[in-house]
């Protein structure tokens, strides 16, 4: 079902974007941990969001920062723009690169031509994206781990953070689940990279009118962000078992949709 | 031994039928020519059979088994129409990569091809981007062949050679099909099909029109024979056997003929020729040779 020198052609082909992000996302969770020992960046913060509108303020104090205490701004950094486009983008590239990036590239007739079934060439891509995105979110959380050493803020401890590596883990999972159902379609890894994008960015900023708007709240369980909460992970109740499910369900019935429209479909 | 066997195949592509019950069958050790003019359906019918392509109706069997198992595919070579390779690796890592998808048939006849297509080291540690076209197509010919496949797959294979590459490639070619390998040639060109193969199988919008031999088809043929002799053309050419039609003009003629030729140089051998032109014939000719068979 998985052939191995299949995966070893997806780690030469794609290893160096990925090695980038994971080396990206490291350093960013990293310098966060810097920025909250170095500066008094709790109470600049406040001091700027008190000049915000009520419902604002609430918003990021709460729900972004979870308070501005060293360990708020820390889990902030899980939830920031770029900690979410790194992983992200991770996860477009490689669903649009699989399908529907080879046909563009036009090397999907002679690759599929190669000795294996079109189930393994599949699954091959499929479990290697899940070991890329995995070893992407260990690479965020040892940027923290590290950060936290070096820089002495012993905030959290090794099950929190590995169960925010792994709610991580499920986000990029799902991204990659819906980008894959998309490219299994698709012709041009472009296009579907950037189906995958506009529904991410439309996630990300429902998910904040949601909670900035009291009267669009309803749309809230509708945004795959809604279901990743670092805040709630390493200040709150912990890992909820409804969210990580909720992502686990979204990866997995991309990937369905996507194997079951992979199998019919002609190629290029 | 049954190489490949291809019965009444269909396939639709929205509106468009791009193969109506396409069925023919090629022996190991034979090379059976797939001609046809672009949008014939030669590259759906080269997609079916490397398992990439879905037919709606009928069936292809390689070396006995469904078309689109991995267990053919081990054995088989492919090139597509349209050669698209990793442009960012050398030309040497894509050979290695292509070899590596199939661990059980390592890549023994590689050196030889090498040498037959003049690929050396200098062409090998070049990114395959900065090839030229015709060194990309014979980069393609290794990958399909370097396994020492038992079913070839060449859709239009000499696109972009030069004249010199395309005899070795006719060289390699023949030399695997007397060790008893199939090769199914897809081209729209004639005279490459004329001189690589043994069989022609002609499609055309989708329908196979025949399945024969390259001699049968040389029969069939009308070609285009010009003249202009000096002094007063020979009697009775137009009605000479196998000419089909004539067009007579005071010192020149022009003479369409069907199969032997040898009664116009015999006729013609009594004058003094200034200009003999015995056109190579083109696929459009095949056409109208079978047209003019079913009117007749």
């Amino acid at each position: 079902m998985i052939a191995a020198a299949l995966f070893r052609h997806l780690v030469r082909r794609q290893g160096a974007f990925l090695g980038v992000s994971a080396l990206l996302l490291t350093l960013f969770q990293f310098l966060i941990c810097a920025a909250v020992s170095s500066t008094n960046a709790g109470d600049a913060l406040e001091t700027l969001v008190r000049s915000l509108p009520p419902a604002v303020q609430n918003l990021i104090a709460t729900q972004f920062f979870g308070g501005f205490s060293e360990r708020g701004l820390v889990a902030f950094g899980w939830n920031h723009p770029v900690a979410h486009a790194l992983g992200t983008a991770a996860a477009i590239v490689l669903a649009s690169r699989a399908v529907a990036g080879e046909i563009e590239s036009g090397a999907v007739e002679l690759l599929l031509s190669q000795p294996f079934s079109r189930a393994t060439y599949f699954f091959t891509h499929v479990l290697f994206a899940l070991v890329a995105l995995g070893l992407l979110a260990l690479a965020g959380i040892a940027g923290t781990s590290l950060g936290q050493v070096v820089f002495h803020l012993p905030l959290f401890g090794g099950g929190p953070l590995l169960r925010l590596g792994l709610a991580y883990f499920l986000l990029l999972c799902a991204w990659f689940g819906l980008t894959l159902a998309f490219s299994s379609v698709g012709q041009e890894g472009g296009r579907v990279a950037g189906i995958g994008f506009l529904l991410a960015l439309g996630s990300f900023f429902a998910q904040g009118i949601g909670l900035l708007w009291s009267d669009a709240s309803f749309i809230l369980p509708w945004t795959v962000h809604h279901y990743f909460s670092p805040q709630t992970l390493l200040l709150g109740e912990g890992a909820s078992l409804r969210s990580c499910f909720t992502l686990l369900a979204v990866a997995v019935v991309g990937m369905t949709i996507a194997a079951w429209r992979f199998w019919r479909r002609d190629l290029p | 031994m049954l190489a490949l066997e291809v019965v009444g195949l269909h396939k639709r592509f929205g509106s468009v039928q791009a193969l109506r019950g396409v069925s023919f069958a090629l022996e190991s050790g034979e090379i059976l020519g797939y001609l046809g003019p672009n949008g014939a359906g030669k590259t759906t019918t080269l997609r079916i059979l490397a398992g990439l392509v879905r037919a709606d109706a009928g069936t292809a069997r390689l070396l006995g088994e469904p078309a689109g198992q991995a267990r053919v595919r081990e054995r088989l070579g492919y090139l597509p129409g349209e050669l698209r390779l990793y442009g960012g690796l050398t030309a040497q890592a894509l050979l290695e990569r292509f070899a590596s998808f199939r661990p059980s048939r390592p890549p023994v006849l590689r050196p030889r091809l090498l040498e037959a297509f003049a690929l050396g080291a200098g062409d090998l540690a070049r990114r395959v981007k900065f090839l030229s076209h015709g060194t990309k197509q014979k980069l393609g010919l290794v990958i399909a062949l370097q396994h020492d496949p038992d079913l070839l797959l060449l859709d239009e294979p000499t696109n972009g050679l030069d004249p010199l590459m395309q005899r070795a490639f006719r060289e390699v070619v023949q030399e695997r099909v007397s060790l008893g390998r199939a090769v199914l040639l897809s081209s729209h060109v004639l005279s490459e099909v004329e001189s690589s193969c043994h069989r022609v199988a002609v499609l055309r919008a989708g329908e196979m029109l025949a399945v024969e031999t390259v001699a049968t088809l040389r029969e069939r043929l009308v070609r285009r024979v010009q003249l202009r002799v000096r002094g007063a053309l020979p009697a009775g050419l137009a009605g000479l056997p196998g000419v089909t039609q004539a067009e007579i003009s005071g010192r020149e003629a022009v003479l369409w003929v069907q199969g032997d030729v040898n009664p116009i140089l015999r006729a013609v051998a009594q004058a003094e020729v200034e200009r003999f032109v015995f056109a190579e014939p083109q696929l459009e000719d095949v056409f109208v040779s079978f047209y003019a068979g079913t009117r007749s």
